[in-house]
């Protein structure tokens, strides 16, 4: 019967399904290679992210403590995290306070109220910003808060210095979360009697909010890692500020000013654990990035229906 | 139901030689049309005849367009609204909208249909009672009246259509523009919205642009034809369905386009 039928009578050279011509061949290889070679390629590139971690925390993990990490006393012989601890909180408030205050706003007007040109620029303007080498932001922050401002080396003008280093991370982020809100949201809000600002209020920022907090975390990862812009603006303090206007410091400023001394024996670590420390503060940041933008894309799955 | 009374024979919504410019290309060119008391106008033409822009421009939703230019005037119960000193935001107020796609909010049922209401800041007791009622009239509430509190992105399409149908009710609207609202929907859900459809032109004046002759024929009492921007034809359904007097329109009818 199977001869019979006229389909397999007519059959022809291009109907077969296998082929072992030589570039055939070549290319299932070349796939096969690829599918090896990536993972390998991507071991080779995490593997100094693992190095560090792991010596890092040799070095800083036996000899970090509670006391070295709250004790805010300069005993003699041992060197204690408090002060630099504390100040990195308090700088890390007030520059991602006035980042977001800054970015948000700039985010939201680039987005909603702009002409498409001025917004344009504005948008360029922020990248070229958030491209300057920080040292040349500390130096800007040194010139302008330390010096015209008269604030001195101090816990505010680091704090400022490192806000306008955030503040284009915030702004691109509210800038992007605004401006991809699904068209037809939009216009129905102004369909059901939404002006702009209500609309902004009551939609917008409501589906706009998981993207523009992924972009929060993300600056406050690159801002807590700076150096030079804090180096170069608060002095090396020793004691807990008791103001805004008070020297200041910061764990990176702490590894800075350090590193030099805790490679020689005999020197207590305390670069290795605010080195440890920082890694640590990144990593979380980076998971929470992670965890709010996963939850930000389950949501806009339901709008894109 | 829809507000103040009006005179009847008095029409709530008049268009006058209404031309829409994008540059200097005309998508719509000197429609006039009247839309009176409780009824349904349905607008039908071809892909691209300019029914979405005239829809659109009937609530000024046009101006969200970048690039358009709107002549010739629109009365809403004798104002006009394209005059500089009206607010868009009241104008899509009285002249709620209905579009395409389902496009609820983030949020629950409840605050889905209370959103209009809490724009002009409502008394929570006339939220709770307008959006009752709002449901009750888009045919929703039956199905949701047990979890008002649910997400609205939980609903079935047709679901959210009627539930965007309440939100536009809820401020109580006396104009409801519907630009091709079950295009999206399966036959199921296009029966229950055209069953609203039905019930809402006892109660307000609602103008439907649909590419569908066969909805046009089940649910207005009217129907206008617009072609190439053009108002062709316009008279009660029956009439223009089956004894078209224009030969596009004949053409449209019998299948002839898109």
């Amino acid at each position: 019967m199977a001869t019979a039928n006229p389909m397999t009578r007519m059959l022809t050279p291009e109907d077969l399904l296998t082929d072992r011509s030589l570039r055939t061949r070549w290319r299932i290889g070349f796939d096969r290679a690829v599918g090896w070679v990536l993972p390998l390629l991507f071991g080779v590139a995490i593997l100094p992210i693992l190095a560090v971690v792991y010596y890092v925390g040799s070095r800083a993990l036996p000899t970090l403590t509670v006391t070295v990490l709250t004790s805010t006393s300069l005993t003699a012989g041992v060197d204690v995290l408090g002060v630099p601890i504390i100040c990195t909180f308090e700088i890390m408030a007030v520059a991602t306070l006035l980042a977001v205050a800054l970015g948000l706003f700039g985010g939201i007007a680039t987005a909603e109220f702009l002409p498409d040109r001025l917004a344009g620029w504005i948008r360029t303007t922020a990248n070229m910003l958030a491209g300057t080498p920080s040292v040349v932001m500390g130096y800007f922050g040194y010139f302008t808060f330390v010096l015209y401002f008269g604030w001195g080396l101090s816990l505010i003008s680091g704090a400022f210095t490192l806000a306008f280093f955030m503040t284009p991370y915030v702004f691109r982020t509210a800038d992007l979360a605004f401006t991809s809100v699904p068209r037809h949201v939009r216009e129905a809000a102004y369909g059901s009697g939404a002006g702009p600002l209500q609309y902004i209020l009551r939609i917008g920022s409501r589906i706009a909010l998981p993207q523009i907090l992924t972009g929060v975390f993300l600056a406050m990862a690159i801002g807590v890692g700076e150096t030079a812009p804090i180096v170069l603006t608060t002095a090396a303090a020793t004691i807990v500020p008791h103001s805004l206007f008070s020297p200041a410091t910061f764990l990176t400023a702490l590894i800075f000013a350090n590193y030099g001394s805790s490679l020689g024996a005999g020197y207590v670590n305390v670069a290795f654990q605010a080195a440890f420390i920082l890694i640590v503060v990144v990593m979380l940041l980076n998971v929470l990035v992670r965890i709010v933008s996963a939850r930000y894309q389950k949501k806009l799955e339901g709008l894109y229906l | 139901m829809s507000g103040a009374p009006v005179p009847p024979a008095a029409s709530v919504l008049s268009v006058q030689h209404l031309s829409v410019l994008a540059k200097d290309r005309p998508i719509l060119s000197g429609v006039s049309l009247d839309f009176a008391g409780r009824s349904l106008t349905a607008v039908v033409g071809p892909s691209g005849c300019g029914k979405t822009t005239f829809i659109r421009s009937l609530n000024r939703m046009v101006e969200l367009t970048p690039g358009l230019r709107v002549e010739g005037t629109v009365l809403y119960v004798g104002q006009d609204i394209y005059d500089p000193h009206v607010n868009p935001v009241l104008v899509r107020r009285r002249i709620g909208m209905v579009f395409q796609r389902p496009t609820v909010f983030p949020m629950s049922v409840f605050e889905n249909a209370a959103f209009g209401l809490r724009l002009v800041h409502e008394s929570e007791e006339e939220i709770d009672k307008a959006v009752s009622e709002a449901l009750r009239r888009s045919g929703l509430w039956d199905e949701v009246k047990d979890d008002l509190d649910r997400s609205a992105l939980s609903l079935s399409g047709g679901q959210q259509q009627r539930l965007c149908i309440a939100r536009a009710l809820a401020v109580r609207p006396r104009v409801l523009l519907l630009d091709e609202p079950t295009s999206a929907l399966d036959p199921a859900a296009t029966q229950r919205v055209e069953a609203t459809m039905q019930r809402l032109k006892e109660e307000i004046v609602l103008v439907l642009v649909t590419h569908n002759v066969g909805q046009a024929a089940r649910v207005s009492d009217r129907v206008a034809f617009l072609h190439s921007g053009r108002l062709v034809e316009v008279g009660p359904t029956a009439d223009i369905l089956e004894r078209p007097r224009d030969p596009l329109t004949v053409q449209f009818i019998t299948g002839r386009f898109e």
